[in-house]
């Protein structure tokens, strides 16, 4: 499969080469469509609007995790036209991020010089959202664990090395600054991340865990979260 | 039930320093008597002792003094710090401010009384539209009129409270100037900050006083500005309260009583019956909550009206020092943004980390709790983060403390970890993962055998061995009396205690492994050993394994 692909390119393009090509080829079909920059995606993952999305590489996400790549500004930003139409990204996310079964990643919205619009949703390297978690944030750092069933609102910024214990509701607007942990309804900042801490949020062994062809484990699995 | 995760606590070497010194004043403990052997080291350690509490920690928690060749925990460090910044806006705050104006920000961050969410400045004229974040844009584009704090997760806005902003910026002056302003009635409960700008109005009051006072007495020969701390004032006020020495210079001064608010004086408000008609009228759901009233920054609301916005407490970064050496132990980027960390001494790149699994059992899934008497194997898996090949040795006792003594069984309690190779080139480490596969092939032939005094499964710096646990019953039942001695005491026949029903087991980790020796002049007791002879280290600590929960039946 010969597809040059540069670093941060829209994926929907090649996404749809990729699945004719595959199907033309009537190979076997694994679960997982595998990218040439590393992205590992599932082909029961529901990405709407592809081409607003961005992959930094090494991704994962999982089946029935829902990506709404089609909530784009509405509003150009800064006057009139300054920024270029293409430039009309909703979800930047990072390497190695993993989107477990069944989270949502939604850019905020909100009101803006009197009229409605979606702003983008940016997320950093070694990020980590469980299952049926629901991401609204304007930012997310590196190095964050989101657990199951959170909810992080609409234009939370959520810096590097920050653990989201499950079931937490950050509400919208909140910062949470590096190196906490937040939990309960509303999301309060309960701890801080031991500095022993900062490798378990390391997502390279994860990456590998997951895709079409897995060689059966050969280490030892990390220590329990 | 919740499902358990196993757990493995390391238990910090400055809980046996507590210990020692307790016992070198000579003084009996309180639980000597509990434990026969206390004052030696073969006693086993007790994971359920209350004590214990204070001194298990994961291993991510702790910290390694390379100096000292000790671990450190949270409790023992000691913590300096770095930077103050507040966690909302980010912004870093000088100590001298935080001297000045408090542990709180200063600038537009607020915390909801009710709930804690953050609050956002909106215009109450037009529609909600400016966010705390934006709130400069917004104002550029015209909503204008009063401004007001708006919880977006429960909808508490400050208008509740009457609190109205003129101006979208500088929240935390506007606020406190109201505060300030609305104190001056009388209706207001006395607070603790009430009491405190009471006594600062006070204070001046009565150093201008003493001023006024000590120009005509002989005292105020050039000392006149002294204040409180000043000597000369001090044997002022003691000759005030003391009287009898009834000095000449004294008889001159007239002082007069402070008596209006401006000067500190406040009359306190004894008709209650105010705030006993609110309450009968809004009932419970107007009081605040015990929280809330605790987070508040002035004490003594009890209506949920008197609730006030919350200043966002400050933050901090912090370095960390080892109590015996003083040396660094961790020390984060002193920038708030920035999150590396220019020295970071962790346990974890120290000591063996250790993975609990239960042995895979071909079949049968693995249960979701522990069957009482039944031999159950689990797998204790070590793995060496250094670069010298380590010797574990391991001990636990034969049955596990508590009301409830399982037995514990470790099949191989003494085997060496291959070392840690990070720096490795790639040609090493691929030679050695080939090396793993063919001695995991070649084991494989033998199939993994549960065997005594054997590994059951190594690789490059890991190793795995077997540890056999045969639960205990948690059937609470009174010994027969025929078999009950006559010096012991009535066993404890209370129901399941909380936790109780999780097997935990103590152990004894000891690790022996040969270093270079260290560079530093701390390390001058090898002294007499070759400049290029291996140094030998040895470290030993108890730990504790949560292994999971007995089944009740």
């Amino acid at each position: 499969m010969q597809l040059q692909l540069p670093f941060r390119k829209p994926i929907a393009s090649w996404l749809r080469k990729l699945v004719t090509k595959m199907s033309s080829r009537k190979q076997v079909k694994g679960e997982y469509i595998e990218t040439d920059t590393g992205n590992k995606v599932s082909r029961k993952a529901n990405l709407i609007g592809t081409q607003h999305i961005m992959l930094g590489g090494k991704t994962v996400i999982m089946a029935e995790a829902m990506v709404r790549g089609d909530l784009t500004r509405t509003v150009s930003a800064q006057g009139s036209s300054g920024a270029a139409p293409q430039s009309n990204t909703s979800i930047f996310i990072g390497r190695y991020c993993f989107l477990s079964r069944g989270c949502c990643l939604r850019p905020p919205g909100r009101i803006y010089k009197g009229a409605f619009t979606y702003m983008p949703l940016r997320i950093g390297d070694h990020v980590f959202v469980g299952e049926n978690s629901v991401v609204q944030a304007a930012t997310i750092g590196s190095h964050v664990h989101i657990a199951a069933n959170a909810v992080v609102g609409e234009f939370a910024i959520v810096k590097d090395y920050v653990r989201i214990l499950e079931g937490t509701v950050v509400p919208a607007n909140m910062v949470i600054p590096s190196f906490s942990v937040v939990a309960g309804q509303p999301g309060r900042v309960i701890g801080e991340v031991p500095e022993g801490g900062h490798e378990q949020f390391e997502m390279r062994e994860m990456y590998k865990t997951v895709g079409n062809n897995i060689p059966p484990p050969t280490a030892p699995a990390q220590l329990p979260v | 039930m919740a499902s358990f995760t196993p757990y493995t606590y390391i238990q910090c070497p400055c809980f046996d320093l507590s210990n020692q010194t307790r016992h070198s004043d000579g003084s009996p403990s309180p639980t000597s008597q509990d434990l026969p052997e206390d004052d030696d080291e073969d006693h086993a350690f007790d994971p359920r002792s209350p004590r214990s509490n204070y001194s298990l920690y994961p291993l991510e928690y702790l910290l390694y003094c390379v100096d000292c060749h000790q671990i450190r925990c949270p409790r023992c460090v000691s913590e300096e710090l770095v930077t103050i910044y507040c966690p909302s806006c980010l912004f870093e705050v000088g100590s001298s401010s935080v001297k000045t104006e408090g542990n709180r920000c200063t600038r537009s961050c607020f915390q909801c009384p009710v709930c804690v969410g953050p609050l956002a400045v909106q215009s109450l004229e037009s529609a909600p539209e400016a966010s705390l974040l934006s709130a400069d844009n917004a104002s550029a584009s015209g909503p204008t009129g009063p401004w007001a704090l708006t919880c977006s997760y429960c909808n508490w806005s400050s208008s509740e409270v009457g609190v109205k902003f003129d101006k979208p910026q500088g929240i935390f002056a506007q606020l406190s100037k109201l505060r300030n302003g609305s104190n001056t009635g009388a209706d207001v409960p006395l607070t603790s900050a009430v009491y405190a700008r009471a006594f600062s109005a006070l204070r001046s009051f009565y150093q201008s006083q003493l001023a006024n006072s000590n120009t005509g007495s002989s005292m105020a020969g050039g000392m006149g500005d002294y204040g409180f701390s000043s000597p000369a004032a001090l044997t002022r006020i003691m000759s005030i309260y003391s009287g009898s020495t009834s000095k000449p210079k004294n008889k001159a001064t007239v002082m007069r009583e402070a008596d209006v608010p401006s000067e500190g004086f406040r009359t306190s408000n004894l008709d209650e019956s105010e705030a006993i008609s609110k309450l009968r009228a809004e009932g419970y759901d107007g009081t605040v909550t015990m929280e809330q009233a605790a987070s508040q920054v002035e004490e003594g609301a009890h209506f949920a009206d008197e609730l006030w916005p919350v200043a966002s407490l400050l933050r901090t970064k912090r370095a960390k020092r080892c109590p015996a050496c003083r040396h660094i132990l961790s020390k984060p980027e002193a920038k708030v943004s920035n999150t590396r960390w220019r020295i970071r001494l962790v346990a974890g790149n120290h000591i063996p980390s250790v993975t609990i699994k239960p042995l895979p059992n071909p079949g049968a899934p693995p249960p979701s709790a522990l069957t009482p008497l039944k031999p159950t194997q689990y797998l204790l898996t070590f793995k060496n983060p250094m670069f010298d090949s380590i010797k574990v040795t391991l001990a636990t006792p034969a049955t596990t403390p508590g009301r409830f003594s399982s037995k514990v069984t470790i099949l191989c309690p003494q085997f060496t970890v291959g070392a840690n190779s990070d720096d490795y080139d790639l040609n090493e480490v691929l030679k050695a993962e080939d090396r793993d596969q063919r001695d995991r092939r070649r084991e494989d032939d033998g199939s993994h055998q549960v065997e005594a005094g054997k590994v059951f499964e190594r690789g490059r710096n890991w190793v795995s061995i077997v540890v056999e646990v045969i639960p205990a019953s948690l059937q609470i039942q009174p010994t027969p009396s025929i078999l009950q001695k006559a010096g012991e005491p009535d066993p404890d026949l209370a129901p399941l205690r909380e936790d109780e029903d999780i097997l935990e087991i103590p152990m004894f980790v000891r690790l022996e492994w040969e270093s270079e020796p260290s560079q530093d002049q701390v390390g001058v007791a090898s002294s007499g050993k070759e400049k290029d002879a291996k140094e030998k280290r040895e470290l030993a600590y108890w730990s504790v394994l949560g292994i999971g929960r007995i089944s009740q039946e």
